[in-house]
C-alpha cells in the first residue's frame, strides 16, 4: 500500500495559498461581474493573451488572480486546454468586420473613410481626483453624428494592391479545417504564416511592446507607418454537421497593418491581430511582423527571438522557476569548482 | 626541393590530385562561372588571379565543397572518395572538408569562432575528425600554432583579441592541423599591413617548402601570386582566360587582359 | 433521442487532466522519441494548471501515462515533501485517483525534477525527468533552428570545444549539473539538471526514461538498455562529484548524493538527497521494517 503523508512542505503550500486567498476574500458573480463592466479594455488584453474569448471568464481570472495577468492568463490558458475544439470558423475578411474604429496614417482620406470611434489618444490625461472626494465623475453623453458611418470598410491594402503600390504575395489556399493551430503543434522556424500570426495574437502586450518599440527605434531594417488600424467586432461563423453556416457570435477584434517601403521598390506589410481591442499590440506586433522578413539569426525582430520570447506564460513561468529549490546543481557546479582550485592550470604538458 | 625539381617533366605527368572539369554556375541573369576547368598536381601551388567577380573566391569555394555548380565535375585523387565530389551527400561532404581540405579565408570571421580560445579553434578541427584524448588535441593545436609562427604564450587568447596578422595564423594552424590534403588559401593576406603581409607569405612559403602541401591560392594581388605560386588561371567574368607557368605567364603574357594586368602592376 | 442522451455528461475536467487530443499527440511523441533515443521531439505542450517551468513538461508526460492503479512519487532536488513537489504529486492524484507514495519501490511512476533515486529502478518502473532547458547546445548556439540542424549533423564539435576550454583554464571539467551525453551513438542530449553523480544510472538501464520541457515543448527519452555516454576526453575519465566518503548526520548512510548543510559556526554536514532513503534508513536503525532496495552505488563504486 502506498505511503502517504503530509509533512511540513505540504502543510506549508497549503497554508500559503490560504494566505494568499485571505487577502482576496470572497469572489462572488457580482465581483466577477463589476470587474466586467468596469475594466473592459483589462478584460480585453486578458481574451488576446489568453486566446480565449470570453469575457466572463477572463474576469472570473482576474477576480481569482487579484489582478495578476501573469495568472490570469495561465489560469485561462490551463482552462483552455482543457476544453475540445468543436468547430473552426470561417476565416474573417476586413471587408466584412463591423468597424468601430478605422484609422490611416499613411493619406490624409482613404476610400471609406477615416472614423475615429472611441479613443482617448486626443484627451488630456488628467486624474479626476474629485471623484476620491465624493464628486462622481458623469462622462458627457455623444452626440451622435448626422449620418452614422457604414459598419462595414474595404481594405486599404485591396485598393494599394489594385494600384501596384503593395506586393502581393502569392497565397497558399488552405482548406479553413487545416488552417495550422499553434495550441495543437509544435511551433518550429521557419514558422507557418498561421503560426506566425497565432503566436503574435497570443503574444504578451508588454513584450511585444518592448521588442516593436525597439525596433522602431532603429533595432530593426524597416520604420513602420500605420497604414490601417481596425478596432472592430468580427461575426464567428461556424458550420453545422448538416452543413448550414451560422453565427456564433460577435467577437472585438483589432488588427493592424504597417508599412514601409521594401527593397522590391513596393510597399511591404506588416500585420497583427489580436481578440479584444488592444491597439498598442497590435501596432507594435504589426511592426515586429514587417521586421521579421531578411532578419539576421538571432537578431531582436527575427521570428525566432521574438514568438519564443514574447510568449506570456513561458516567459513570466520560467522567470518565477527561479525561486524553487537549485541546491542540487549548485552542489555539483560547487563539487567542480573546489576540485579546479586545487587542481594547477600552469603544470602544462609537453609537446610530444 | 627546389622550384626547378619539383616542375621537372616527370612530376607533372604523374596523376593530379585535384581536377575540375565544365564548372558552370548562374545566379539568375548574371554568369558566375562559364566553362572552367582546373588542374591542380600533388606538391603544386596554383594560383587563381583575377579582378573581383571574376569568379575565382566562387570557385575556391566550390574547391572547398560550401558551393555547388549548376554543372562540371570535381575529383580529388584521395583514396577515400571517388567520382564527382558533388554528388557527395552533406554529411559526406562535411566529413570530407573536415578531414582533407584546410582552408583560411580573407577575412576571419568565416574561420573562426571568435570568442573561443585561438588553441582551442584549431583543436575543434581535430574534435570534429574525432580525436578524443585530450593530450593529444593539446600537443597538436600547440604544433600546428607553432609550426605557424604564432606566438605561443599567446594560444590561449580567444582571437578577437589578435591582431589581423595573427588571426590568419590561427586560421593557417586551424587549416593545416590534420595534414589536409589540400590547403585554399583565399586572399589570405588581404587586407593586412604590407610587413605583416611579407611575413604571413614567408610563413606560408616555409610551409610549403617543408611540407609540399599541394595549395590553391585565390589573391587579385600578382605580387602575391607571383611569390606563392608555381602556375597561375588568370580567370576574367567566369572564365579563364589564361593559364601557364607564373614566370611565364608574368613574362609573356598573351591574354589582352593579362597583359593588361601584368603592366598596371608594373 | 436527445443530445443530452447521446453524449456524456460534461464535466469541467478530463480524466487526467489533459483532454483525449492532447493526450493522443503525446503518446504519438512519445513512441517516437523512444524509436529515435535522445532525439528531441517537439509536441504541442498544452498549458497545465502550474506554471511554466515549474514542471509542466514532466507533468504533460505522467498525465499520459498515469491511470487509477498507477502509484506516483514526485521528487524535487531528491525530496518528497519539497513545496513544488508535493503540489504536483497532489494534484496528479487529484486528478486521476492514482496512489501517492514517497517510496522509490513502490512507486510505477517516478517524477523527479534534478535528481535520479538511489535506489535501483525496474523494469517496471517509468522515471520521468522535468527539463528546463532540452537543447545541450544552448550554450553554444542560443538559435534553435540552427542547432536543430547541427542534432541531424551529428554536429558536436562545439561542444567538446567547451569541454577542452574548461581543461585549458581549469585544469579539470567544469560542467556540473546536466551533463551533456550521447545517447545510443547518435544524438547528444542534456540528461536535464540531475548531478553528474546521477548520469551513469541512465546508461543500460533497466528503466524507461522519459525527459520533457514543456515551456520549450520538445520531449526526448532513453529506452531501456541504451548506451548513454557522458562527453568525455579518453585520457580525462568522467568524475561524479566527491560525495563518496561522506556521511550524512541524520541517517548515517554513505555513499549517496549529499545536500551540503553550511554551519553557522564554520564548515558544513551533509545529508542524504534522496530523502526517503534517509527516512527509511532512520527508521531501519530504529528497528522498523523499512525495506532499502538495491542501490546504484555500492561503497562509492558504480554498479549499476
Amino acid at each position: 500500500m502506498a505511503y502517504v503523508a503530509t509533512r511540513g512542505g505540504e502543510r506549508a503550500i497549503e497554508q500559503a495559498e490560504r494566505l494568499y486567498r485571505e487577502q482576496l476574500g470572497t469572489i462572488d458573480a457580482a465581483r466577477v461581474q463589476g470587474l466586467r463592466d468596469a475594466l473592459p479594455w483589462l478584460i480585453d488584453r486578458v481574451m488576446g493573451e489568453a486566446s480565449l474569448y470570453d469575457a466572463d471568464l477572463a474576469a472570473l481570472a482576474l477576480a481569482q488572480a487579484g489582478g495578476d495577468l501573469y495568472e490570469a492568463v495561465l489560469l485561462l490558458r490551463a482552462w483552455r486546454t482543457t476544453q475540445p475544439r468543436i468547430a473552426i470558423a470561417a476565416p474573417v475578411l476586413q471587408e466584412d468586420l463591423f468597424t468601430h474604429r478605422r484609422i490611416s496614417a499613411a493619406f490624409k482620406d482613404i476610400p471609406g473613410g477615416q472614423i475615429l470611434g472611441p479613443t482617448l489618444d486626443y484627451a488630456h490625461r488628467l486624474l479626476a481626483t474629485d471623484v476620491l472626494g465624493g464628486a462622481d465623475f458623469v462622462p458627457v453623453p455623444v452626440t451622435p453624428a448626422p449620418q452614422a458611418a457604414p459598419a462595414q470598410q474595404p481594405s486599404l491594402a485591396a485598393w494599394q494592391k489594385a494600384m501596384g503600390l503593395v506586393a502581393d504575395p502569392p497565397r497558399a489556399e488552405v482548406a479553413t479545417d487545416d488552417i495550422p493551430d499553434v495550441t495543437r503543434e509544435p511551433l518550429l522556424f521557419p514558422a507557418a504564416r498561421a503560426h506566425s500570426l497565432q503566436s503574435l495574437a497570443r503574444a504578451d502586450t508588454g513584450g511585444v511592446l518592448a521588442l516593436g518599440y525597439a525596433a522602431m527605434r532603429g533595432y530593426g531594417n524597416a520604420h513602420p507607418t500605420v497604414n490601417e488600424l481596425r478596432l472592430a467586432e468580427a461575426e464567428v461563423m461556424v458550420r453545422h454537421p448538416s452543413g448550414v453556416s451560422f453565427s456564433a457570435g460577435r467577437v472585438k477584434v483589432s488588427q493592424a497593418e504597417v508599412t514601409s517601403k521594401g527593397k522590391s521598390g513596393q510597399l511591404e506589410l506588416g500585420f497583427c491581430a489580436t481578440f479584444g481591442w488592444n491597439e498598442v499590440k497590435v501596432i507594435a506586433g504589426a511592426t515586429l511582423d514587417l521586421n521579421a522578413g531578411g532578419a539576421e539569426k538571432g537578431s531582436a525582430v527575427e521570428e525566432e527571438f521574438v514568438l519564443y520570447h514574447t510568449e506570456p506564460v513561458e516567459s513570466s513561468g520560467f522567470c518565477i522557476h527561479f525561486k524553487l529549490p537549485h541546491y542540487v546543481t549548485f552542489q555539483s557546479a560547487l563539487d567542480a569548482m573546489r576540485g579546479a582550485a586545487v587542481a594547477d592550470p600552469a603544470k602544462e604538458e609537453v609537446p610530444a | 626541393m627546389s622550384v626547378l625539381d619539383r616542375l621537372a617533366p616527370e612530376l607533372i605527368t604523374g596523376a593530379p590530385l585535384l581536377v575540375m572539369q565544365g564548372i558552370a554556375k548562374r545566379y539568375g541573369p548574371v554568369v558566375a562561372l562559364e566553362d572552367v576547368a582546373a588542374t591542380v598536381w600533388p606538391g603544386e601551388v596554383l594560383g587563381i588571379v583575377g579582378e573581383s567577380g571574376s569568379g575565382k573566391s566562387t570557385l575556391l569555394r566550390m574547391m572547398n565543397l560550401e558551393d555547388t555548380p549548376d554543372t562540371g565535375t570535381y575529383t580529388l585523387a584521395l583514396p577515400e572518395v571517388a567520382g564527382n565530389l558533388f554528388d557527395l551527400d552533406r554529411f559526406a561532404r562535411r566529413q570530407l572538408c573536415a578531414r582533407r581540405i584546410g582552408i583560411v579565408y580573407q577575412n576571419p570571421h568565416q574561420g573562426l569562432l571568435m570568442g573561443h580560445s585561438s588553441s582551442g579553434n584549431v583543436a575543434e578541427r581535430l574534435l570534429v575528425a574525432g580525436e578524443r584524448r585530450f593530450a593529444t588535441l593539446r600537443a597538436r593545436a600547440r604544433e600546428a600554432l607553432d609550426v605557424s609562427e604564432f606566438p605561443l604564450n599567446r594560444m590561449d587568447d580567444p582571437p578577437r583579441l589578435l591582431s589581423g596578422g595573427m588571426q590568419q595564423r590561427v586560421q593557417l594552424a586551424k587549416a593545416i592541423a590534420l595534414e589536409p590534403a589540400l590547403l585554399l588559401l583565399d586572399e589570405p593576406t588581404t587586407g593586412l599591413d604590407v610587413s605583416v603581409q611579407a611575413l604571413v607569405l614567408d610563413t606560408l612559403k616555409r610551409l610549403q617548402r617543408d611540407r609540399a602541401i599541394t595549395m590553391v591560392i585565390v589573391s587579385h594581388d600578382l605580387g602575391v601570386i607571383r611569390t606563392m605560386a608555381d602556375r597561375v588561371m588568370v580567370m576574367r567574368r567566369g572564365r579563364v582566360v589564361e593559364e601557364g607557368l607564373v614566370d611565364q605567364v608574368f613574362q609573356d603574357p598573351q591574354h589582352p587582359y593579362t597583359q593588361e594586368l601584368v603592366h598596371a602592376k608594373l | 433521442m436527445s443530445l443530452s442522451n447521446l453524449t456524456r455528461p460534461w464535466a469541467a475536467f478530463s480524466y487526467g487532466f489533459l483532454d483525449p487530443s492532447a493526450k493522443r499527440e503525446i503518446r504519438r511523441k512519445m513512441i517516437k522519441a523512444i524509436a529515435v533515443p535522445g532525439c528531441q521531439i517537439p509536441y504541442a505542450s498544452r498549458e497545465v494548471p502550474i506554471a511554466r517551468g515549474w514542471g509542466t513538461g514532466g507533468l504533460q508526460v505522467t498525465l499520459t501515462l498515469i491511470k487509477p492503479a498507477s502509484v506516483v512519487k514526485v521528487i524535487d532536488q531528491g525530496a518528497d515533501d519539497s513545496v513544488n513537489a508535493a503540489s504536483i504529486r497532489r494534484f496528479l492524484s487529484r486528478v486521476s485517483g492514482a496512489g501517492e507514495t514517497w517510496d522509490t519501490l513502490a512507486a510505477t511512476i517516478v517524477q523527479s525534477r534534478h535528481r535520479i533515486p538511489e535506489e535501483r529502478l525496474r523494469d517496471d518502473q517509468v522515471l520521468v525527468l522535468q527539463v528546463p532547458n532540452p537543447e545541450p547546445l544552448r550554450p553554444v548556439q542560443p538559435n534553435m533552428s540552427i542547432a536543430r540542424q547541427m542534432h541531424a549533423d551529428a554536429d558536436y564539435g562545439r561542444l567538446w570545444l567547451v569541454l577542452y576550454e574548461q581543461m585549458v583554464r581549469s585544469g579539470r571539467i567544469m560542467q556540473g549539473a546536466a551533463y551533456p551525453a550521447l545517447v545510443n551513438g547518435r544524438h547528444v542530449m542534456t540528461p536535464s539538471p540531475i548531478p553528474r553523480w546521477d548520469v551513469p544510472k541512465l546508461n543500460m538501464a533497466r528503466h524507461l526514461t522519459f525527459l520533457s520541457a514543456g515551456r520549450e515543448k520538445r520531449l526526448y527519452a532513453v529506452p531501456p538498455f541504451t548506451r548513454v555516454e557522458p562527453l568525455v576526453f579518453s585520457d580525462v575519465p568522467y568524475k561524479v562529484e566527491d560525495h563518496t566518503r561522506l556521511t550524512c548526520h541524520r541517517s548515517g548512510l554513505t555513499g549517496v548524493f549529499m545536500n551540503e548543510i553550511p554551519q553557522a559556526a564554520g564548515g558544513s554536514v551533509f545529508e542524504a538527497s534522496d530523502s526517503h532513503l534517509g527516512i527509511k534508513a532512520i527508521r531501519r536503525a530504529e528497528g522498523d521494517a523499512a525495506e532499502i532496495g538495491p542501490l546504484w552505488y555500492q561503497n562509492g563504486e558504480f554498479r549499476g
